[in-house]
């Protein structure tokens, strides 16, 4: 992948003023972002995982603000944008968002075909008539059967997994460059899950967008990402190609995302937890801020935060596991019988 | 829809029809004697008393009176005022009433509105800075302090430094309603700028707010095509009773200036045991309000397509 990123945020930091008190929710954040690849993000919730994606199309909250770091995209370093003017070329437009809950998503006093006419008569300079009939395509796009009908409809009228696709069809009705889907299967019944993961990834396709996940479930990971980044306390610690960090992660927190997956359980045993919590942002984090929790943690870790090491060309883990001068550690018992189940 | 109206219709006049009902017993179990003056009580012995009030059909059994009284409501006819306007019919009472107490809800009702909204709005696309603080020290004033205070610093100011009539007078209609409209519409503007307010407030920290935003819609259009509309919504709903009800009169804003309206009628009419003008006033207002409710009802049923009220049996 030695192509140019479409969308590069570099040491990116974010905070939030909370009753005078600054909270860094993201510290020094990179992150590349290819043409037409699917990338997951993936950590607990508090990582930081959707304020990191919120600011790129500025819809941080109002007590946030990116204070370092910088995010270019076509040139330009959106993370100094401060105007609503400037931020408005890029939603909708260029990078789009859906959001976790579709029953919150839709204005229910609107018709939805109104919805997502606005979207098209905003970014794209049709009006009227001709909107509407694109509205009505889009719907039909995302799968709504009967759409004329079904867009003169209220969104109370549908129901959940249809009214995420309206949302999703409301997204991309300007044809984005990136989607970025904000967990968007979690308020969803488990048999719709699939349904919208397909649909995201059928427009992915036709619409040639990259798409970046935001999610906490690794089986959404293993079943759409082409690479996956791991997020923990408003850094990314490990990112690679999907089989990379499945079957060959090296960052201890990783290792124990991967081992607390419920498909490794052993029946009759516990499955493996995660002891304490992750550290307070309102302090300074010193050394790798996933350490506290570590049982192997190195005497290094508490002291001084650890750089990307490569693991192959496309895998990088932020651990001193992989410095040549750390003692040898191994992988985990779990991660090496997830390697050995792929090997199958 | 058509039967819910219906329904909702027959409901209203049913409970019209109850609550005149339940005043005419009480006013019937009063004491006769209130029935005469006192110029009256000393002047007739107990013989002409009883005369005239049998006359006058007060000393039939109630249930005869009560049909009496309900043939009238059929014609909606209350019968003459005893003692207010002695044989003076109550609607003619009532309507002169009405048209004072209504000229002065209406312009109070249309300013607040007019106001408390832009004000409502302003505070909510200003929260947290000087417009919103200014706008809520207003409200919390208006609804903290006793209504006489506030109605007496509106009638300093307005007496002394703008010299405007401090009593209203039916010679000089127009400036002396100027200070009872202000202290009419002083209140209002606060109900309505503090829930206007809140309401803005709450809509636009909903999801779909910014789903709009994400869709590159500018905070511009957001507040005008989404926010205001939906935020408008749960406030609609007591408009047509507010505005039926300022119709009826304010009793207190009509006492402190005097102002000869349907607010003064009912207290003088009720002091004074003039029993038909208050089955007519009663009547009156019963009516606005339960029409108001009715009709902020259907408004809600108008705007918000969530809302289906349902006839016949079915729930919501």
């Amino acid at each position: 992948m030695a192509k140019e990123p479409i969308l590069s945020a570099k040491d990116v930091e974010i905070q939030f003023s909370l009753r005078g008190k600054i909270l860094k929710a993201i510290r020094r954040c990179s992150l590349d972002l290819y043409e037409g690849e699917t990338l997951a993000i993936v950590g607990e919730s508090g990582s930081g995982k959707s304020v990191f994606t919120k600011s790129f199309l500025g819809m941080l909250d109002a007590n946030g603000s990116i204070t370092g770091g910088t995010i270019m995209y076509e040139g330009t370093d959106i993370s100094k944008y401060t105007a609503e003017k400037d931020w408005l070329t890029i939603r909708g437009k260029k990078i789009s968002m859906v959001m976790q809950d579709p029953m919150t998503s839709l204005n229910p006093l609107k018709k939805i075909g109104k919805q997502i006419q606005e979207s098209i008569e905003l970014n794209q300079g049709i009006k009227g008539e001709a909107a509407r009939k694109l509205a009505i395509e889009m719907l039909k796009k995302v799968g709504i059967p009967d759409a004329e009908r079904r867009a003169n409809q209220y969104p109370h009228e549908f129901s959940g997994g249809m009214r995420q696709r309206v949302v999703i069809a409301i997204a991309v009705a300007c044809r984005p460059q990136i989607l970025i889907c904000d967990e968007p299967t979690t308020a969803l019944d488990v048999t719709i899950q699939a349904q919208i993961l397909d649909l995201i990834r059928a427009l992915q396709r036709e619409l040639n967008m990259t798409v970046i996940y935001i999610t906490h479930d690794l089986g959404v990971v293993a079943n759409v990402a082409d690479r996956v980044a791991v997020m923990y306390a408003g850094q990314i610690v490990e990112y690679g190609m999907v089989n990379e960090i499945f079957y060959d992660a090296w960052h201890p927190y990783t290792w124990a995302l991967l081992s607390s997956l419920p498909q490794l359980g052993v029946k009759g045993e516990d499955l493996p937890t995660i002891d304490g919590t992750p550290p307070n942002l309102f302090y300074e984090v010193k050394g790798d801020a996933f350490a506290p929790r570590n049982q192997q943690a190195l005497a290094i870790d508490f002291e001084e935060e650890p750089p990307f090491f490569d693991v192959s060309e496309t895998h990088k883990a932020k651990t001193w596991y992989l410095d040549p001068r750390a003692p040898k550690i191994e992988q985990p018992a779990s991660i090496k019988k997830l390697r050995e189940q792929m090997r199958k | 829809m058509a039967k819910y109206t219906v329904k909702r219709l027959l409901q209203s006049l049913l409970t019209v029809f109850i609550i005149v009902s339940i005043v005419f017993v009480l006013m019937r179990m009063l004491p006769t004697d209130y029935y005469f003056t006192e110029e009256q009580q000393m002047k007739y012995d107990e013989e002409t008393k009883h005369d005239m009030l049998q006359a006058a059909g007060l000393l039939d059994p109630i249930p005869t009176q009560l049909f009496r009284f309900y043939r009238g409501l059929l014609r909606l006819d209350f019968g003459e005022s005893r003692r207010i306007q002695t044989g003076v019919s109550v609607w003619s009472i009532v309507a002169g009433k009405f048209t004072i107490s209504m000229r002065l809800g209406l312009i109070a009702m249309a300013i607040s509105l007019a106001v408390g909204v832009i004000l409502g709005v302003l505070q909510a696309r200003q929260k947290d800075r000087l417009m919103d603080h200014v706008g809520t020290v207003y409200t919390v004033f208006v609804n903290s302090v006793p209504p006489l205070v506030s109605y007496s610093l509106v009638l300093a100011f307005g007496a002394r430094i703008l010299k405007l009539p401090s009593l209203y007078s039916n010679r000089n209609p127009g400036p002396s309603s100027i200070l009872p409209i202000a202290c009419l519409a002083l209140t209002s503007i606060a109900h309505y700028a503090l829930w206007t307010r809140r309401y803005m407030v709450d809509e636009s920290t909903k999801d779909y707010i910014k789903l709009a935003r994400i869709k590159g819609m500018s905070s511009q259009s957001i507040m005008v095509r989404h926010v205001l509309k939906n935020a408008f919504v749960p406030l609609a709903q007591y408009i047509p009773a507010s505005l039926l009800l300022t119709l009826g009169g304010s009793l207190l804003v009509e006492r402190f200036f005097s102002v000869p309206g349907m607010g003064t009628l009912m207290t003088d009419a009720i002091n004074r045991y003039d029993t038909n003008v208050v089955q007519g006033c009663v009547f009156l207002y019963a009516s606005l309000g339960i029409i108001g409710v009715f009709l902020g009802d259907i408004l809600m049923m108008i705007l918000d397509p969530r809302i289906k009220l349902a006839g016949g049996g079915e729930t919501r």
